[in-house]
């Protein structure tokens, strides 16, 4: 597998590093992560342990295939990046289904169709962007989402400078997938460098939840009738 | 005056009329209400009493971008309408991006399968409260759907043939119940919704579809009963924009927060049923709300049955595993309303944990904290954030949650939203289409089986699109439109936002929620539901005396929760009210004091010989619920299930049985 990777990183001209993971675990997808931004899926491995070979059930078989290929690879990323720019890798990250074992994740779609980027938005006062991004917080796509990013826009979003205000309206606005971010936010996967700051710290001992106070519902809005309009 | 006539000649095209409309004197504030073209845009905020008004004109305008709403804006794209979706939330943020479970289809890669075979789990699941010929349609078209979706780009996860990998689900079987248990449940590991979300939003992009991200969708355009569009606010710069089109598809998602714990995100707020409720149509079977047996307390995250599967056992406050009472066989694993009512009654009977006794405890500390890592990584992790709770050392607090809601705006199989009256039966009010959660086809009937749901938005979305591809011609003219169309919404708007009452928005809507927590829960008893109707007609008076505090127009999150909570409070009276008149036990809705389902025969002992009940004294019917909105009073009405299959000869329909497992 090392080898592979090293062919692939000489093909692409990019530098990248590998770090392995500890513990392995059942499926792993593990993309490159360009300097532009754009995530790059090269292909998965998966990570066979014993541990896994006794869980085990028949219906679900595992491959031990990896779908990389270097032209696969290499045409990927010139499609996705421009010509011009060549992506220095930042670094290899895993990631790991959620609720138990799942099936393979090829992650297809992300690298076919890829959507129109995430830009900052431009001329906005400093309150008008608390405002949008309050209400970009409390919206989420699960409840688990609404609950925490509601609870942490109220004890920090007031007080945020500019730079953090523009750290966190990426942190929540440019991933996709809402689940990413919780799992970030749990520790249960790296964060990508892009991400990764001040904001993103804030957040993780925020859901800690070292007092242990009970999570119960988002708050309400109250908090902000006093003095902020 | 003459500035405003003179922009709008020169825009020409788009603009609906040169004259400014008389202020509307709905409330003390005088409101002037201008029509500007398409590209006049941009308002200031301010304390303005003004709302410029932006219309656009589309073929085909999609309320809603979950998965039926792209998937019916793709459909519509791709077919080469001019289509416009409006959206509250960036489609890829929308509740469908929660489902981690997958889409069922017959396409038989596991074993042998045939869509029939789903026909008759879904007929069955449903109590028999399902339109036959609706569930025809979803489960003939399932593998048609899936293997489009695969082409569109989605990447279901493959078995080693390289045939899209399909496993086990609740309540599929095979061979009419007969043959075990079926495999039919197709995924994208664990999210398929994020998926489904991503490739449909990302296609549709390439046929241009346009969309309006934060825009909060504020009521039908409707004219001599027929709909003309939507009239929405766009949350960036609070102007008002009115989309008139010939075509209008709902796909707003349900309304899970009317209850004080459910899973749902705080979005579903039932905006699409009170939109059509509003407008004076009916809804359909809203007393049917499916419960989860184990959402965490208070927050309502759910926590997955894999966990019970895994060996997590349920416990009451005496450390009893009481599951072995009510389900000797399956125990912790019996089916999913079956949990539920089992911890509701030990709940009742006074054995419920917690200083309130008012929950139950998922036990998960006697597995190997190894197992628990691997197996189950993100329920320690939801525990310990939510419930403040260590997995390893202590139990989770449970509770049956507000899940999914089977009812909805009443659709035929086709999309197409439809009214009922006795003497003509089913009509199509023309214009309007509403299709996924939001909508009642009704293929879920008094229950939903699990992995129908991702599947019903997909084939119904796309039936929306086929249905309007037939009947009409991209580019058509649209019909005339009143000039003020939609000043009662705006109206509506500026009282809330300036409201100035004795409760707090976040007042009446705990209220409300409590209220319905307690009175319509897992468990009804007339009495309860009776007390519960009065309680919930209270707080819905009290909504004249809202309160909130934010005065601006852009940004306005409390304006939009208020804009919420009225239609929430819609959906909340519609569905207590039905609940209160039903008298039978039917699927998710269970009642004490009538614990039987009432069909026309008794399916229970042998049928020769027994006269068939007429309509009015069976309850295998559908109920429609109309509100006045000014009142409160909810009006209900009944209609026939739809018996029959779209093709006797293909697909024979299933006559009604005692539903057991």
């Amino acid at each position: 597998m090392q080898k592979l990777i090293t062919q692939v990183s000489t093909q692409l001209a990019c530098c990248c590093y590998i770090r392995t993971e500890a513990e392995s675990r059942s499926a792993s997808f593990k993309y490159l992560r360009c300097e532009s931004g754009t995530c790059i899926i090269l292909g998965h491995w998966l990570l066979s342990s014993q541990q896994e070979q006794s869980h085990q059930d028949s219906a679900v078989t595992r491959k031990k295939d990896t779908m990389l290929s270097v032209l696969v690879a290499k045409r990927l990323v010139s499609g996705v990046c421009p010509k011009s720019l060549r992506p220095a890798v930042a670094e290899l990250v895993t990631t790991r289904g959620y609720k138990g074992e799942a099936p393979d994740d090829s992650r297809g779609d992300i690298i076919e169709i890829p959507l129109p980027p995430w830009t900052e938005k431009d001329g906005e006062t400093m309150d008008i962007k608390r405002r949008r991004l309050l209400f970009q917080s409390r919206k989420r796509g699960m409840l688990e989402n609404c609950i925490l990013l509601s609870l942490f826009a109220k004890q920090y979003l007031n007080t945020m400078n500019e730079p953090q205000l523009r750290q966190y309206d990426r942190l929540i606005n440019e991933p996709s997938n809402d689940w990413d971010i919780y799992y970030w936010a749990t520790e249960a996967q790296p964060v990508p460098d892009v991400y990764a700051g001040e904001i993103m710290d804030l957040l993780k001992e925020f859901t800690k939840n070292k007092d242990q106070e009970q999570r119960l519902d988002a708050p309400n809005l109250e908090y902000l009738d006093k003095g902020s309009q | 005056m003459a500035a405003v006539c003179t922009a709008s000649r020169v825009l020409a095209k788009k603009v609906l009329s040169a004259k400014a409309i008389p202020a509307v004197s709905q409330s003390s504030r005088k409101l002037h209400f201008s029509v500007y073209g398409k590209n006049n845009s941009k308002v200031s905020d301010g304390m303005s009493t003004q709302y410029p008004v932006v219309d656009h004109e589309f073929d085909a305008v999609v309320v809603g971008a979950g998965g039926a709403g792209l998937r019916a804006a793709f459909g519509l794209s791709e077919a080469g309408f001019n289509t416009a979706c409006v959206t509250k939330l960036f489609p890829t943020r929308s509740h469908t991006v929660a489902a981690q479970g997958g889409i069922n289809a017959a396409l038989g890669n596991m074993e042998g399968d045939d869509w029939r075979w789903h026909f008759y789990d879904t007929v069955k699941g449903s109590d028999w409260l399902g339109d036959q010929d609706a569930i025809h349609y979803m489960t003939e078209q399932a593998p048609h759907a899936v293997v489009e979706l695969e082409n569109f780009g989605m990447p279901f996860s493959r078995t080693e043939d390289g045939k899209i990998y399909q496993r086990a689900f609740g309540g599929q079987s095979l061979k009419f119940g007969k043959g075990g248990q079926a495999h039919r449940c197709c995924c994208v590991a664990d999210r398929t919704g994020h998926s489904l979300l991503h490739t449909l939003y990302g296609r549709s992009l390439r046929y241009d579809t346009s969309y309006f991200v934060e825009y909060f969708a504020l009521d039908l355009l409707m004219e001599d009963g027929e709909c003309k569009g939507v009239i929405a606010l766009c949350m960036e710069d609070g102007s008002i924009h009115r989309f008139r089109s010939k075509n209008t598809v709902i796909a707003t998602g349900g309304y899970g927060r009317t209850y004080f714990s459910c899973t749902s995100a705080h979005t579903s707020t039932g905006d699409g049923n009170a939109m059509v409720t509003r407008a004076g149509l009916p809804c359909q079977d809203l007393e049917f709300v499916q419960f989860h047996p184990t959402g965490i307390y208070g927050a309502g995250c759910l926590i997955t049955e894999g966990c019970r599967g895994e060996g997590g056992i349920l416990i009451n406050s005496e450390g009893e595993r009481f599951m072995e009472r009510y389900a000797p066989n399956a125990k912790d694993l019996a089916s999913r309303d079956v949990v539920s009512r089992s911890i509701t009654i030990e709940i009742r009977e006074g054995r419920g944990c917690g200083p309130e006794k008012d929950h139950a405890y998922l036990q998960l500390h006697h597995l190997p904290p190894q197992q628990l890592a691997t197996r189950l990584p993100g329920i320690s992790e939801t525990a310990m954030i939510f419930a403040g709770v260590d997995v390893t050392k202590e139990p989770i607090p449970v509770l049956p949650t507000v899940h999914y809601n089977m009812g909805g705006i009443p659709t035929n199989y086709r999309g197409q939203v439809i009214t009922h009256t006795t003497e003509e039966g089913d009509k199509v009010v023309p214009g309007l289409f509403a299709c996924g959660e939001a909508a009642c086809a009704s293929v879920h009937g008094a229950n939903r089986l699990g992995a129908n749901s991702l599947l019903d938005l997909v084939v119904f979305g796309r039936a929306c699109a086929h249905t309007i591809a037939d009947i009409c011609t991209p580019g058509e003219k649209l019909s005339p439109l009143k000039p003020n169309a939609g000043e009662e919404s705006v109206a509506n708007l500026d009282k809330l936002r300036f409201a100035d009452g004795n409760m707090r928005t976040s007042e009446i809507r705990v209220n409300m929620q409590k209220t319905m927590q307690n009175h319509a829960a897992v468990f009804r008893t007339g009495k309860v539901l009776k007390e519960g109707c009065d309680k919930m007609d209270a707080v819905y008076q009290t909504l004249d005396d809202i309160k909130t505090f934010d005065r601006g127009i852009v940004w306005n999150t409390d304006l939009v929760e208020t804009l919420e909570l009225q239609n929430l409070m819609l959906n909340a009276v519609q569905t207590i009210n039905s609940a209160e008149q039903r008298q039978e036990s039917r699927g998710a809705h269970s009642r004490e004091d009538f614990k039987d389902r009432m069909d026309e025969l008794d399916y229970a002992k042998p049928l020769a010989g027994q006269v068939r009940k007429p309509i009015e004294e069976h309850w295998r019917k559908h109920t429609l619920s109309t509100v006045d909105p000014k009142t409160g009073k909810v009006t209900l009405k009944y209609r026939p299930v739809i018996d029959n299959s779209l093709d006797a000869e293909d697909c024979a329909a299933i006559p009604p049985a005692i539903r057991s497992y």
